[in-house]
């Protein structure tokens, strides 16, 4: 991908030249960073016991993943390749701390309830992976893209095992719609349901996209 | 010249001098937000240990009034705190909570423990800071192992202070509660600050 340099300034080429629709689907679709190439499960599996933590934990990635790979990708030119991980692990860091602070600020309750797993994004394999795979390769609004891509990849995988686990494991959505006469279900709340949802999830998935081309070949 | 180690070096401190100012600059902003959130959390883990009754989902300046309506705060001995629960109109309080704090496993674990005017029968505990093993130590916020607290007392039958902290199927004495499987150590260290906290209300009591 880095070596069309052509088009438009801003993008490098990249949205103008259709890039962009087919880094977004890549990322969110057909190689989506949960269900396709099995990254960032850690953070998956501990905060989907409710919707509204997947939720938060998805807008989470997208704001550090956006923000990662643009830097990632400003900086590309001048970053020493010796040192170049150690940078992207002091962006990534630094854009994760920063939406820890406001979340601790604003939403307390909600920082309680995520607890260390918001401040965990930053050893999260899909910020580090979309910043050394993409970022560094790929001219800035692309990078923005493709963070943004990953992110909502994330983030609608995570919000369906959370709607999932929430229903199945205490009988309500969000506190919007409750049913009195559902008994929990305790193992859908805790770990071995996550694992149990996940697998499920990620099945439907694959079936959904159908087979990988390039397996067969 | 991007491979000598002398702009290496460089990159690697502006870099480094750019993410900390904009780390600086977001705590600076967030700074007092966050302070007043931790102490209404704290006036919060009072409230509940003492089992005052407030209203659910109360905010920040809520917990502060009713804190200040029906709470009152002394300092005893060494530094201990009591909180006194006095509600609106007796003069004579209900329960007393004391603030009790000491080594978890990762980090510092504080909490209150709350007692029935007889300052033997526990009313309450909560643990409102602590870094435990999410899972495992970190149990020790969930509802069963606080409730298992309630009736127990700080003294056992013979009235000598102290309680005690035993793995889950002991016999449960006045002043026993079951310890978290494969959370010795937290439940160790919870036992041992207990007991700290415990000697000294006995003293100043």
């Amino acid at each position: 991908m880095a070596d069309e340099k052509k088009g438009c300034m801003t993008c490098g080429g990249g949205m103008c030249g259709g890039k962009g629709i087919i880094t977004l689907k890549e990322g969110a679709w057909s190689n989506n960073p949960l269900a396709i190439q099995m990254l960032g499960i850690c953070s998956a599996l501990a905060v989907t016991s409710s919707l509204a933590n997947s939720l938060v934990m998805g807008v989470a990635l997208i704001f550090v993943c956006v923000g990662s790979n643009l830097f990632v990708s400003l900086l590309r030119a001048h970053t020493p390749p010796r040192i170049r991980m150690i940078a992207e692990v002091a962006i990534i860091a630094t854009f994760v701390i920063i939406f820890d602070q406001i979340l601790k600020a604003y939403f307390w309750e909600m920082s309680k309830q995520l607890g260390p797993y918001v401040a965990l994004i930053i050893t999260n394999c899909i910020v580090m992976g979309r910043a050394e795979a993409f970022a560094l390769q790929n001219p800035p609004m692309l990078s923005i893209v493709d963070g943004f891509a990953n992110g909502i990849g994330y983030a609608v995988v995570l919000a369906v095992i959370g709607i999932i686990r929430e229903l199945f494991g205490t009988g309500s959505i969000m506190g919007l719609w409750e049913a009195d006469w559902y008994v929990g279900n305790l193992i859908m709340v805790s770990a071995p349901g996550a694992f149990i949802v996940m697998g499920f999830v990620v099945a439907l998935f694959n079936k959904l996209k159908g087979p990988d081309p390039e397996e067969n070949k | 010249m991007k491979n000598s180690n002398a702009y290496t070096i460089m990159y690697a401190a502006i870099l480094g001098v750019v993410c900390a100012l904009l780390l600086t600059a977001t705590a600076e902003s967030t700074k007092e937000r966050i302070e007043a959130n931790k102490e209404a959390e704290k006036l919060k883990n009072v409230l509940v240990a003492l089992k005052v009754p407030t209203q659910e989902n109360a905010s920040s300046e809520q917990l502060i009034e009713v804190f200040n309506n029906n709470v009152q705060m002394e300092v005893k001995g060494e530094g201990l705190e009591f909180y006194y629960y006095k509600p609106e109109g007796s003069s004579e309080p209900v329960a007393v909570a004391v603030a009790f704090e000491g080594k978890g496993l990762q980090a510092r674990i504080k909490g209150f423990l709350a007692l029935e005017p007889d300052m033997k029968t526990i009313r309450g505990i909560t643990f409102y800071e602590q870094a435990e093993t999410p899972g495992l130590g970190g149990r020790i916020t969930e509802e069963w192992f606080v409730k298992q607290f309630e009736k127990k007392t700080i003294v056992d039958a013979d009235g000598n202070p102290g309680m005690e902290i035993k793995p889950g199927g002991a016999k449960a004495g006045i002043n026993s509660v079951d310890a978290i499987t494969a959370a010795t150590m937290t439940s160790d260290k919870v036992e041992y600050m207990l007991n700290v906290v415990i000697k000294k209300i006995v003293e100043v009591k």
